[in-house]
């Protein structure tokens, strides 16, 4: 193909991404940069001054982080075991997993609201066994958004180590016991190592993800468990503070390609 | 079967449990008699379900999402598939730095972009909130629609467009007449994917949603801030089985779980 006609090609694609997506983030990003006539990083100090937007920070590294470890423990036997089963049982399972990432994330977290809630499922049991003499709170708190999150996450990490245990050779196992390699060694010393790559995979896109949630922390945390992007939608609706809405932009950006790098670093 | 084994499965058995209970628990309350959201409910009904049908928020909020999903994955369409055959064909210096631009919008949050969008584009340009949903979300869409079908075409022979050229077709002709029937199958998986994420679509939409017209979701969060009655558990359990028929369909038909 001629190259004019490939640029041709993409030019359209290149000119409607430029015009309503490359300027205008930039655009947005500036903001937070700007003081006065000019630019300079004040806008950035004087928002961490603020002690609730520390705790909101600190609060939505916590909470990712938490879930990426608890999903990577959970998830880590779970994908040894489906690499185990026929294959007509992993296509189904995979399946399985699968569908919950196509389902509208609202349906899938407002069961959590169905569960939690004062008249929820969890209170219900608690009272009926005697556990509690009156509901307690368990919604819009800290507990609700991370196991919120850990459902809405976890086929992203399941589905990466699947993947990465499945493209372990089959006689690397067999060659470590000839060698002499018990199984936890053998565990540790060889198929951890091997499976490395999908971890970190896994461990991005639920990280990231958690960073960068919204619908969860809105509907299962409010306005008691702001994190980034719900504290984000405070700064514009209800505030109408545009250069800390610009700073959290450009935090949520940061935060993430940040943590990306860490982690490929970590690969290598 | 030895004891760790054993452990491993039934951590695979957890695993899901905690991945697909939260379905059955929606079903359950979507089915609810009662008056007010609880569970286990008191009564069962079809109540709730059929009245989720009669609230007019929810009626025009839907149009309005099946009207920007069905728009933007087109657009995507139309604008990504170009791309896609382009970088397949063709050699060119900057394909990577391409390749790049048209992956960002994946990497920046969706409440960054309807933002951005908002404060420099729609105000200035005073556009219309349908039109303005309309691209945000194309600018989500493309880059799935370039994955997709870009992964159609790596498994296509180069040398049949050639052929076909050769053979005395115009580039159109061969593209239309030879390139896309082999390929209609990532086309069809990218436009299920695409209309997928789009109908779901929030943090892009959340603030391009202006008086008056809203997506089905934005205004299920709105709804449940005033109202604490089943209609939401209701209306998921209509979405999850609605889902879950469309991807069993393209299933069935395409194999969508290769391009995910």
């Amino acid at each position: 193909m001629r190259r004019k006609l490939a640029w041709a090609l993409l030019a359209p694609a290149l000119i409607f991404i430029a015009a309503f997506f490359v300027a205008p983030v930039l655009a947005l990003l500036a903001g937070a940069f700007r003081v006065g006539d000019g630019f300079g990083l004040s806008p950035l100090v004087a928002f961490f001054d603020e002690p609730l937007h520390r705790e909101v920070y600190w609060r939505t590294l916590r909470i990712a982080g938490l879930a990426t470890i608890a999903s990577a423990l959970v998830c880590y036997p779970a994908a040894l075991a489906m690499v185990r089963v026929s294959p007509r049982w992993r296509g189904l399972l995979t399946g399985l997993v699968i569908l919950p990432l196509m389902v509208s994330p609202i349906a899938r977290t407002y069961a959590w609201i169905v569960l939690l809630g004062r008249n929820g499922g969890v209170n219900a049991l608690l009272q009926a066994t005697g556990l509690a003499d009156e509901p307690l709170k368990l919604l819009f708190t800290e507990g609700a958004v991370f196991v919120g999150l850990l459902q809405l996450m976890m086929p992203l990490m399941l589905l990466s180590l699947v993947s990465a245990l499945e493209n372990l050779p089959a006689d690397v196992l067999a060659a470590a016991a000839t060698l002499g390699a018990n199984r936890w060694q053998a565990f540790t010393k060889v198929v951890l190592p091997l499976t490395q790559e999908g971890l970190i995979v896994g461990g991005t896109l639920v990280f990231t993800g958690c960073v960068t949630a919204y619908i969860t922390p809105a509907l299962l945390g409010g306005p008691q468990v702001l994190m980034l992007e719900t504290l984000l939608y405070q700064k514009v609706n209800v505030m109408s503070d545009p250069a800390a809405a610009s700073v959290i932009a450009v935090l949520l950006l940061v935060t993430t390609l940040v943590v990306n790098q860490l982690l490929k670093r970590v690969a290598r | 079967m030895n004891r760790l084994s054993k452990a491993t499965l039934l951590m695979l058995v957890l695993a899901l449990l905690f991945l697909l209970g939260p379905f059955v628990v929606i079903f359950v309350a979507g089915f609810s008699a009662d008056e007010t959201l609880r569970f286990p409910p008191q009564g069962y009904s079809l109540r709730w379900l059929a009245h989720v049908f009669t609230v007019e928020a929810f009626q025009r909020s839907l149009l309005t999402s099946l009207v920007v999903a069905f728009g933007s994955t087109l657009l995507a369409l139309a604008l990504g598939v170009p791309v896609a055959y382009a970088l397949s064909r063709a050699r060119l210096p900057g394909a990577e730095a391409v390749r790049l631009v048209l992956t960002l919008p994946l990497i920046v949050p969706g409440i960054i972009v309807g933002l951005a969008l908002l404060n420099h584009g729609v105000l200035a340009l005073n556009l219309p909130v349908t039109l303005s949903l309309l691209i945000g979300h194309t600018t989500l869409l493309i880059p799935y629609a370039v994955r997709v079908v870009s992964s159609s075409l790596a498994n296509l022979r180069l040398d049949i467009d050639d052929a076909a050229v050769t053979l005395g077709a115009t580039r159109l002709q061969a593209f239309f007449q030879v390139v896309l029937p082999n390929i209609r199958g990532g086309v069809a998986a990218a436009f299920v994917l695409a209309f997928i994420t789009s109908f779901n679509q929030v943090p892009v939409s959340l603030f391009l949603t202006g008086p008056g017209v809203s997506t089905l979701p934005i205004e299920m969060m709105a709804y449940m801030e005033t109202s604490y009655d089943p209609s939401i558990a209701a209306l998921s359990t209509l979405l999850v089985l609605f889902t879950i028929a469309l991807v069993a369909a393209t299933e069935k038909l395409l194999g969508i779980s290769k391009y995910v």
